[in-house]
């Protein structure tokens, strides 16, 4: 990966999604990006941070403290003249988006494109937010690239783009794009080492030396549109728009982004080549009014093919009532009238499915043999596992330590949870302790409501968890909001140094950025005694110190904070290391027996601890067991035994 | 009767509010802990039957099977229970020093005689922190003096027998509780699961007479706004016609009125029908009329045993118990009795058929009919 930025021209390269996105943006002559992690966008940083020190590449890339601070440092670069890109998952562009609507407001002097990537069918997350209405709700242009070939093509004329109409343009990315490897060919790096200067002085109006800012609203307002007009009249001829399929079909599939290979699938299974065809479209707002009439006007049914939400239709739609005396009425099949499901990911069988339906064609059987071989195989083969936290995770001790101090304090206290690797919390995994789950931060906001709810006769315990990370992308801000507002909360920072869930990025808390430099680190429990809270710090590992300690303050009225520091277990100063051997003394062990019945198994279920059936004993998998020496604490018999790795 | 598991417990008591935090399902295993006045369960237990159903008080006692159990006599409602002298007593001499005692000390002397003799290696006591009773593990003479006097709160006192006997301990213990840990012992050293590496680790039950222990998290509540909590010396419930219940702090008596302390009152002890702790070796409690002396219920051989050498190397000094106090405790007894049974029976929880569901109590039904008519 890191000779991304050296492939040759003209070479091939199987390169994953996001590796195809960095090598447009090298393509284009990027000079900045930054980005907060998120998947499935976090290749894209990662990718260029490793590639950052190459000195013929003149990059600088970092990881921001969150989307709408990435947003505005990509923008900076842009002000001063240069390319630059901003890149995150889609929920983070809702975080960026009130930055966002002030920038497509002002426009960009160097060339500035933001890629968004989603995540149909929340694979890793915990919504399916659509990138594609920002497009039309921030009035910039977006592109959708089909392949790994598009991918990279696209983003270079994203800046191309940009450059030409002089404002922000997005790039929208979806899962099985970003993270599906093609073969892709390579253009030109070019060479140039462009200085950064922001012309400030000139006539405040002025898009190059002026202020940049969205007023005089209506004026900037009025060029935002005359640019997206540009854009479209561009679009009209983009080669990213491809139509294959007979000049008359009885069927017109209008597609974008990773569901026209789907498509493309479904029209071949079924053998429709001759009978359907396929608009696929790269440019998708503003749509291209004049070719999308045009292949309107050659068919009469139209089959939109898209994910999540049916953008594509809604637009098309638009333009066939606008053309209707032109082009006639048409029929549409689409998730509005239910061909599709709304909601989930698309695959080929749900396009087969809808589309053997609309033209009345056999859906292909599979053969039966193999059907039940595969069914069979399918069943026994794979054993049901729960999602759960690794071994040696200190979030299932945390949680272990939240939800045994919550039912001992026995007021029916409760955690609000954001996302992270924590946000199992709310699965057995995590003993079913988070009991509200929404975005970064939020947990912490909610908390700080909950908190306030003692005048209306609210006296349960209220907490809130957050990763390290998350403390700096979104928690601060709730925390003060807390404070300042008198609430009675406890925040718990779960503090795994790293940006764990998406592949330790580096945070403000870690003494080392996105390029690998030695960086400031700022102090999490310095920060919340500032504030003003009580605070607290404690080794998750600790069992009975934590619980003491989350007890007491949970007792308190006021803002607590207590910090529970302790390594990821896959990170990667722990990974391969141990800080205990632990072993099962069997003769201690209590098994099923009443005074234990399989507290570490049954329970904790920690998968280095395993049941042995025979035995009826507990048992250490040596090879699984991190060594973390935790379950030693939570055995009634003390039949768990922990030695110091020598 | 049907020993069922935590799932039940969890139902039958804790959900009914009925848990008198007696500890006796706490220290078995990992699910059951007690933190600041409350037992609270940590995680559910699959078991079909466990310890801490067979243990409890409030979980299908069988009164009867218990003293014929414990004494050889069938449960017959009768006032006191089983009883085999009835003394007016107090520390003897031979106590030299001296602790905050409640009354006489009588509890105080007949451990710190446990530890001389070498009868026992530990007792089970409570001590308190601020005003939250503290199960303590008492090893010494002086570990006694330091747990005289009463906790008019619930208390897990228990849970320290029951840690002892789980871990297969091999020393011997005196354990002092009120009523409902009596019973709840007396269940624990009948073995109801008849498990094979079972050991009764108790040389001497010695009950406390009760009429309620207060809430302790309820008590924090109403006191914090009297007295500063760290400063309570001692407490007492002096006999009517005073309505009050006293609190000794560093910095003077603080006295609040009963109607403001009965709230506080678990709803489980309102279904007890055991003022004197029936089910102990002794009982003991104060003596009406006269604060320095205690009521001293003997009911066991092994009790009598102490308490005859207690009096004879001089730790204890035993008179007649006087008739008009005898009297009066007898009447108070029985006003327990029928007031808890006619409560329990209210709330269902006496003598419930089997299909209908489960008992709290079990008592021959015509001896509970002729005692409330
Ligand atoms: C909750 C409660 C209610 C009581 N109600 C009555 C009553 O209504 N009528 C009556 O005559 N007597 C009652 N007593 C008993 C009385 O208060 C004395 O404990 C008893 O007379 C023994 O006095 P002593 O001087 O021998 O005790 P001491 O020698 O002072 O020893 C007291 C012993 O009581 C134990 N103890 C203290 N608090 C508790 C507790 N909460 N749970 C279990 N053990 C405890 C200590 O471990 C200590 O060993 C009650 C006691 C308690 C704890
Ligand atoms: S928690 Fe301890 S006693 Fe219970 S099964 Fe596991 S090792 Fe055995
Ligand atoms: S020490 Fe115990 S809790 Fe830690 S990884 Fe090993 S089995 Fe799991
Ligand atoms: S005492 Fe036994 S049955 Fe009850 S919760 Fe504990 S292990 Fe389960
Ligand atoms: S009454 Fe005693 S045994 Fe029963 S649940 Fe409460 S503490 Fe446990």
């Amino acid at each position: 990966m890191t000779h991304l930025g050296h492939y040759p021209e003209g070479s091939r390269h199987l390169l994953m999604g996001n590796e195809a996105i960095v090598r447009g943006a090298l393509e284009a002559g990027v000079r900045m990006a930054a980005g907060y992690p998120g998947t499935p966008s976090s290749e894209i940083i990662e990718n260029l941070a490793a590639i950052s020190k190459d000195p013929s590449l003149h990059l600088y890339v970092e990881w921001s403290v969150n989307e709408k601070v990435a947003l505005e440092v990509a923008s900076s670069a842009s002000f001063a003249g240069l390319k630059t890109m901003a890149v995150m998952k889609q929920p983070g562009l809702n975080v960026a988006a009130d930055y966002l609507l002030h920038l497509s407001g002002s426009g960009v002097r160097g060339a500035m494109v933001l890629v968004s990537a989603d995540d149909p069918g929340a694979l890793s997350s915990v919504n399916e937010g659509e990138t594609r209405h920002y497009a039309k709700l921030m009035e910039i242009p977006l592109l959708e690239p089909g392949d790994f070939q598009e991918a990279k093509d696209m983003t270079r004329w994203a800046f191309e783009l940009s450059d030409a109409i002089r404002n922000v343009v997005l790039v929208r990315t979806v899962t099985r794009l970003s993270h599906a490897s093609g073969t892709v060919i390579m253009g030109r790096v070019p060479e140039n080492d462009k200085q950064a200067f922001f012309k400030h002085d000139g006539f405040i109006i002025d898009p190059n030396e002026g202020v940049v800012m969205s007023p005089p609203v209506e004026y900037k307002h009025g060029e935002q549109h005359r640019k997206l007009k540009q854009a479209e009249s561009l679009f009209e001829n983009s080669p990213f728009n491809t139509y294959t399929g007979p000049d008359t079909p009885e069927l017109l599939i209008i597609t974008s982004s990773i569901c026209s290979l789907y498509s493309r699938e479904a029209v071949h299974m079924l053998g429709l080549e001759s009978r359907v065809g396929i608009l696929k479209i790269g440019t998708t707002y503003p749509l291209p009014r004049q070719l999308m009439k045009k292949h309107m006007a050659a068919c009469d049914r139209i089959f939109f093919v898209e994910e999540v939400l049916p953008f594509l239709e809604e637009e098309v739609k638009i333009i066939a009532a606008e053309c209707a005396a032109d082009i006639g009425v048409k029929t549409f099949f689409g998730k509005k009238n239910g061909s599709l499901p709304m909601v989930g990911e698309m695959n080929p069988d749900k396009v087969i499915a809808a589309l053997s339906k609309i033209m009345d064609t056999a859906m292909p059987q599979r053969d039966a043999a193999y059907a039940a071989r595969a069914g069979a195989v399918a069943f026994g083969g794979s054993p049901h596992r729960e999602a759960t936290f690794c071994p040696g995770c200190p979030h299932r001790a945390s949680f272990f330590t939240l939800n045994t101090a919550l039912s001992m304090d026995n007021r029916n206290g409760f955690v609000c949870g954001d996302i992270g690797c924590y946000s199992m919390g709310v699965l057995p995994a995590g003993f079913s302790t988070l009991k509200t789950l929404h975005a970064m931060g939020s947990g912490t906001g909610v908390a700080s409501g909950f908190g306030k709810l003692s005048k209306f006769g609210m006296d349960q315990p209220v907490l809130s968890v957050c990763g390290d990370s998350t403390f700096f992308h979104s928690a601060m801000p709730p925390l003060v909001n807390a404070i300042h507002n008198s609430s009675d909360m406890t925040l718990v920072v779960l503090d795994n140094s790293g940006t764990a869930m998406t592949g330790f990025q580096p945070h403000p808390g870690i003494e080392r950025d996105a390029m690998g430099d030695t960086a400031a680190t700022i102090d999490i429990p310095a920060v919340c005694r500032a504030m003003g809270a009580e605070v607290r710090v404690c080794d998750p590992f600790d069992l009975h110190h934590s619980r003491e300690t989350l007890l007491e303050l949970i007792g308190r009225k006021g803002v607590s904070v207590l910090v529970l520091k302790q390594g990821c277990a896959l990170s990667p100063e722990k990974k391969s290391s141990r800080r205990y051997d632990m072993r099962v003394d069997e003769t201690i062990c209590a098994g099923e027996s009443c005074g234990c019945n399989r507290m570490c198994t049954r329970v904790f279920a920690c998968p280095g601890l395993v049941w042995d059936k025979e035995k009826t004993k507990a048992r250490i998998d040596d090879v699984t067991c991190a060594g973390c020496g935790f379950c030693a604490d939570i055995c009634p018999r003390g039949a768990i035994v922990k030695k110091e790795v020598a | 009767m049907p020993i069922l598991g935590s799932t039940e417990l969890f139902d039958d008591v804790h959900k009914k509010d009925l848990c008198v935090d007696c500890g006796a399902c706490v220290g078995l295993c990992p699910y059951f802990v007690s933190h600041n006045g409350k037992i609270a369960r940590l995680f559910p237990c699959t078991l079909p039957q466990g310890r801490c159903f067979a243990h409890c008080p409030k979980t299908e006692v069988d009164l009867n099977r218990l003293s014929t159990w414990m004494f050889g006599s069938e449960y017959d409602l009768s006032a006191l229970g089983a009883v085999t002298d009835i003394r007016k007593a107090k520390a003897g001499p031979a106590m030299t020093d001296r602790g905050m005692f409640q009354n006489g000390g009588t509890v105080s002397a007949l451990l710190t005689l446990g530890f001389r003799s070498g009868r026992i290696t530990a007792a089970a006591l409570t001590s308190r922190k601020g005003l939250t009773p503290e199960p303590v593990l008492a090893e010494s003479e002086e570990a006694v003096l330091a747990c005289s006097g009463s906790k008019y709160m619930a208390s897990p006192t228990l849970s320290t027998v029951m840690k002892e006997s789980a871990s297969g301990s091999t020393r011997r213990m005196a354990v002092v509780g009120t009523a409902c840990q009596m019973t709840a012992l007396a269940q624990m050293r009948m073995n109801p699961l008849e498990r094979e590496d079972f050991r009764d680790p108790v040389a001497l039950s010695i009950g406390l007479f009760c009429t309620w222990a207060l809430d302790t998290r309820k008590l924090k509540h109403l006191l914090k706004d009297h007295m500063d909590l760290d400063s309570i010396v001692s407490m007492d419930v002096p006999p009517p016609p005073a309505q009050v219940m006293t609190f000794n702090t560093s910095s003077g008596t603080v006295d609040i009125p009963l109607s403001d302390i009965r709230p506080l009152i678990p709803k489980g002890c309102g279904i007890c029908p055991d003022m004197t702790a029936e089910f102990a070796d002794v009982s003991v409690g104060a003596l009406e009329g006269e604060p320095g002396w205690n009521t001293l219920i003997v009911r066991t051989a092994r009790g009598a045993e102490w308490v005859e050498d207690a009096a004879a190397q001089g730790f204890l000094i035993l008179e007649a118990m006087p008739e008009a106090s005898l009297a009066n405790l007898k009447t108070g007894a029985l006003g327990k009795k029928k007031k808890a049974l006619l409560r329990a029976k209210e709330d269902n929880c006496l003598n419930v058929a089997p299909e209908a569901g489960r008992s709290a109590l079990v008592i021959d039904p015509e001896r509970v009919e002729s005692l409330l008519t």
